[in-house]
C-alpha cells in the first residue's frame, strides 16, 4: 500500500541559521529532486524550499524505509547533533492535511502571506518537469491549490496586511489608486525608512532619497535604485513627491504646519501621505489635521499590523474547517483507488449484467432441457470471466507501478464503479499515522499566528 | 430643473394625468394594461429594494460568492422598470418628458443604466450602495403622481425637450458624482481615524473617487448649465418674471456646481471639499426635484 510521507523543518522546529543550511534555489529544485528521488528510492518526490521551510514530501510503498530515506537525505546536510531536534516526520492523511496547510498559508510564520502558495505550485512544477510528481502527489497538491484557494476567498485570512512596510504600501495604493510612477521621497536614511520605501519601490513607485549626509543617502539610493537629492531641494521635493517617508534623527518636528501649508499650495492640493516612522516623530501632529495631507506614524501602523494579525487568528479557525473538508474530500478519492474494492466491483458489476441478460434469455427460450439450460448459464459466466481476465491481469501489475492509482482512477472512471460498498473497508490511510517521528507543532486551530511578531 | 414649470400660467390647460399610479387612473385605457402597470410599478421597485439592499451588504460584509449576485437582481430591476416605461409612455401627440413622473422614472433609469457603464469602466461595483438608493427614491418619487409642466402655445416644445432633456441627463451625471463623493468623504474619514479593516478595504481608493467625482461634474455641469439657459428663456418667452423656490434651489445648485469646478480647475481643489460641493449640489438638484413632486402630488405648490 503506497502511502504519503513528509520530512522537513520550518519556522516552527529550526532558527534561520540552519533552516539556509536546507534552502534549495528554484533553478536547481528540478536536479535536486531527481537525485533525490534516485538516491532515496521514493516512488514520488516533491520539495518545497522557501525561506520558512524545507520540505521533503514523497510516496512509497514502504513508508517507514521512506522517512528514514528522507531524514537520512535533509540530514546528511545539518550538523550532526541538530537534526534530531529540528526535522519533523508525518505520514498518512496527516502528511495530506500538512500539505493542505501550507499551502492555504496556515503554517506560514505570517498567516495568510500569499507567497507561499506560489512557492508551493513552483515546487509543484519542478516536480513534473523532473517527472518524480506521480498521480498520487498531483492529485495531493491540485487538491491542495483548490484549497487554498477556497480558504482565501471564502475567509477573511488574508485581509489586510501585517507587515508595517506593506500596510504603508497599502495604504497609499487606496489612497492613490495605482502607484505606477508616483513618487517617493524617503527623508533620512535610517534603516527603518528603507525597508517601507523598499517595499514602495517594488510597486513601481521611483524614489528619491534626500539626507544630510549625501553619502548615507547614495549608499541606500543605490541599494534600492533611487535617487539622491540635495537636502536644500526639501521643499520642492515635497511639493512634487505622492510618498514621504520620514525617518530621520532629528530631535525636533522637521514636517511643521507652516512649511506644509507652503507644500500644499504649491502642489496645488494634490494628496499626499506621510509616514513618520522617525522616533521622536519628524511630522508636526498639526500637519495631520490639514486638507489632503494622511499622516501616519509607526504606532498607527503597528496598530493595524496587530488588528489585521488578530482578523487573521480569528479567520484561521475558519480556514482550518475548510481544510478538514478538503481533507475529508481527498481520503474519499483515496479510499476509491484501491485495487481490491476495485476488482470486485467491476467483477460485481460484469456478473450482474451476465446474470440481468440471463433471465431475460431464458424467459425467451422456454422449451430448454436441463442441460441446455445449465450449458447457457456456464457459458454466461465463462464469458464474463474470460472478459474480465486481461483487464485483471493488467490491473493487479499495473497497481504497483507509480501511476497504478491513475490507472485505477481511470477504471473506475471507465465503468462508472461506485464506493458505496467500500467504503466501510478502508482507513488504512489513517492508520499508522501516530508513528510519526516529531508532531507538528500546529496540527490543530490553537493560535497559528502566535509567533508571528 | 429650475424654470420648467410655473404654476397657474395663463395658457395652462391641464391634461388628464396618466400614470398616477397612487392616485388613480382617470385615463380610460382599460383595467388590464392599469393592472399591468402597478404590477410593474410595484415588480420593478421591489426588485430595486432587493438590489439596494444587496449592494449595501456588499459594502458592509465580504463574500466571494455573491459578489456578482447585486447586479444581476439591479440589471433586472432596470428590465422591469423598461418594460413598465413602455406601457407608460405618453400618448401619441404629448411631449415626451413632460410630466414630473415620467421625468423622474427615466432619470432613475438613467442613473442605473450610467451607474452600471461607471462600474464597468472604474470596477467600483460598491458604490451601487450609494447611487442605487438614489434611483429607488427617484423610481418610487414618479409614481407619487403626475403633473404637466404648463406649455404655452408661443414656446416651441423641442425647447422644452431639450431643457428638461438636458437636465435629466444632468441629473443621472451628478448622482454619479453623488455617489462617488459620498464613498470618497466616507473613505477618507476611515482613513484619517486609521480604521482600516472591512469597509475601508472594501471601497475604492480615494484617486478613483475623485477621477469619478471630476469627470461627472464636468459631464453634467455643462448640461445643467444648458437647462438653466433653456428653462430661463422658456420662462421669459413665456411671460414668466416671477420666481420661485425652485427656480432658486436650481440656481444655487448651478452655483455649487460653477464653485467646485472653478476651484478643481483654477485652484487644484480636490478630494473632501469637493467630494461635500458636489453631494451639497446634487442635494440641491434633488430639492428641486421634490418641489416639483409635492407639485404634482398636492395639486399646486
Amino acid at each position: 500500500m503506497r502511502d504519503f510521507v513528509v520530512v522537513g523543518l520550518s519556522h516552527r522546529t529550526a532558527p534561520v541559521e540552519i533552516r539556509e543550511r536546507l534552502a534549495v534555489a528554484p533553478e536547481h529544485l528540478e536536479n535536486e529532486l531527481r537525485d533525490i528521488a534516485a538516491r532515496g528510492n521514493f516512488d514520488e518526490a516533491l520539495l518545497i524550499s522557501t525561506c520558512n521551510r524545507v520540505e521533503l514530501y514523497a510516496t512509497s510503498a514502504n513508508p517507514s524505509e521512506a522517512i528514514r530515506a528522507a531524514r537520512d537525505t535533509l540530514a546528511s546536510r545539518l550538523p550532526e547533533a541538530t537534526s534530531e531536534d529540528v526535522l519533523y516526520a508525518e505520514r498518512g492523511v496527516a502528511v495530506v492535511r500538512h500539505a493542505f496547510r501550507v499551502a492555504s498559508s496556515l503554517d506560514s510564520l505570517v498567516v495568510g502571506e500569499p507567497q507561499i502558495l506560489g512557492q508551493v505550485k513552483e515546487a509543484f512544477d519542478a516536480a513534473r518537469n523532473a517527472g518524480t510528481a506521480g498521480s498520487l502527489l498531483s492529485r495531493c497538491f491540485s487538491q491542495a491549490f483548490s484549497t487554498a484557494k477556497r480558504v482565501r476567498n471564502e475567509t477573511g485570512i488574508a485581509e489586510g496586511t501585517v507587515s508595517v512596510s506593506s500596510i504603508a504600501c497599502e495604504l497609499a495604493k487606496k489612497i492613490f489608486g495605482h502607484l505606477d510612477g508616483r513618487r517617493t521621497l524617503l527623508l533620512g536614511a535610517g534603516e527603518m525608512g528603507e525597508g517601507a520605501a523598499r517595499s514602495l519601490r517594488q510597486t513601481g513607485t521611483q524614489l528619491h532619497v534626500l539626507n544630510r549626509s549625501e553619502e548615507r543617502a547614495l549608499a541606500l539610493a543605490e541599494s534600492c535604485g533611487g535617487r539622491v537629492v540635495p537636502y536644500e531641494r526639501l521643499t520642492t521635493e515635497l511639493a512634487e513627491a505622492d510618498v514621504v517617508i520620514s525617518s530621520t534623527a532629528s530631535p525636533k518636528f522637521i514636517l511643521t504646519p507652516e512649511l506644509m501649508r507652503g507644500v500644499v499650495r504649491s502642489r496645488r492640493h494634490r494628496p499626499l501621505f506621510i509616514i513618520d516612522i522617525a522616533v521622536p516623530r519628524d511630522v508636526d501632529p498639526r500637519v495631520g489635521t490639514m486638507d489632503n495631507l494622511f499622516v501616519y506614524d509607526v504606532d498607527d501602523l503597528q496598530q493595524v499590523a496587530e488588528e489585521n494579525l488578530a482578523v487573521r487568528a480569528r479567520e484561521a479557525a475558519q480556514a482550518e474547517r475548510i481544510v478538514e473538508e478538503e481533507v475529508e474530500s481527498f481520503l474519499v478519492w483515496r479510499r476509491s483507488l484501491e485495487l481490491a474494492p476495485t476488482i470486485v466491483a467491476l467483477r460485481k458489476q460484469f456478473g450482474e449484467v451476465a446474470e440481468e441478460e440471463l433471465r431475460r434469455a431464458l424467459s425467451r427460450l422456454q422449451n430448454l432441457s436441463q442441460s441446455d439450460r445449465a450449458a447457457l448459464e456456464a457459458m454466461s459466466l465463462s464469458l464474463v470471466n474470460k472478459l474480465l481476465h486481461q483487464p485483471m491481469m493488467q490491473l493487479k501489475a499495473g497497481a504497483g507501478e507509480p501511476d497504478g492509482a491513475q490507472m485505477i482512477d481511470t477504471v473506475r472512471r471507465l465503468f462508472a464503479l461506485t464506493d458505496d460498498d467500500n467504503a466501510e473497508k478502508e482507513a488504512s490511510v489513517e492508520a499508522d499515522a501516530e508513528a510519526s517521528v516529531t508532531q507538528l507543532a500546529a496540527a490543530t486551530a490553537s493560535g497559528p499566528t502566535g509567533e508571528s511578531k | 430643473m429650475a424654470g420648467c414649470q410655473r404654476p397657474a400660467a395663463p395658457d395652462y390647460r391641464p391634461k388628464p394625468a396618466y400614470g398616477r399610479l397612487f392616485c388613480g387612473l382617470t385615463h380610460a385605457r382599460g383595467d388590464q394594461t392599469k393592472t399591468m402597470k402597478s404590477g410593474l410599478f410595484i415588480a420593478t421597485a421591489v426588485l430595486y429594494g432587493i438590489a439596494c439592499v444587496l449592494y449595501l451588504t456588499l459594502l458592509t460584509r465580504r463574500s466571494e460568492s455573491m459578489r456578482r449576485l447585486p447586479g444581476i437582481v439591479f440589471v433586472s430591476a432596470l428590465g422591469a422598470h423598461l418594460a413598465f416605461l413602455t406601457l407608460e409612455g405618453p400618448p401619441p401627440g404629448d411631449i415626451p418628458l413632460a410630466d414630473i413622473s415620467q421625468i423622474l422614472s427615466i432619470s432613475s433609469l438613467g442613473i442605473g443604466i450610467a451607474f452600471l457603464l461607471a462600474s464597468y469602466r472604474f470596477d467600483v461595483t460598491v458604490l451601487g450602495a450609494f447611487v442605487v438608493p438614489v434611483a429607488l427614491m427617484l423610481f418610487l418619487a414618479s409614481g407619487l403622481g403626475s403633473s404637466y409642466a404648463p406649455v404655452s402655445p408661443r414656446v416651441e416644445s423641442a425647447v422644452l425637450s431639450f431643457h428638461i432633456g438636458a437636465n435629466v441627463l444632468g441629473l443621472i451625471a451628478f448622482a454619479l458624482a453623488f455617489g462617488a463623493g459620498v464613498a470618497y468623504v466616507l473613505q477618507e474619514r476611515l482613513l484619517r481615524r486609521r480604521q482600516l479593516s472591512g469597509l475601508f478595504q472594501r471601497l475604492p481608493s480615494l484617486d478613483v473617487l475623485d477621477t469619478i467625482g471630476l469627470r461627472a461634474v464636468l459631464t453634467g455641469f455643462p448640461l445643467l448649465t444648458f437647462g438653466m439657459v433653456t428653462g430661463t428663456f422658456w420662462l421669459l418667452r413665456a411671460d414668466g418674471s416671477e420666481f420661485y423656490v425652485s427656480q432658486l434651489l436650481g440656481l444655487l445648485a448651478w452655483a455649487i456646481f460653477a464653485a467646485v469646478l472653478v476651484l478643481r480647475v483654477a485652484a487644484g481643489w480636490q478630494g473632501r471639499k469637493a467630494a461635500l460641493g458636489t453631494i451639497m449640489g446634487f442635494v440641491c438638484t434633488l430639492l428641486v426635484l421634490a418641489g416639483y413632486v409635492v407639485r404634482a402630488a398636492g395639486g399646486s405648490a
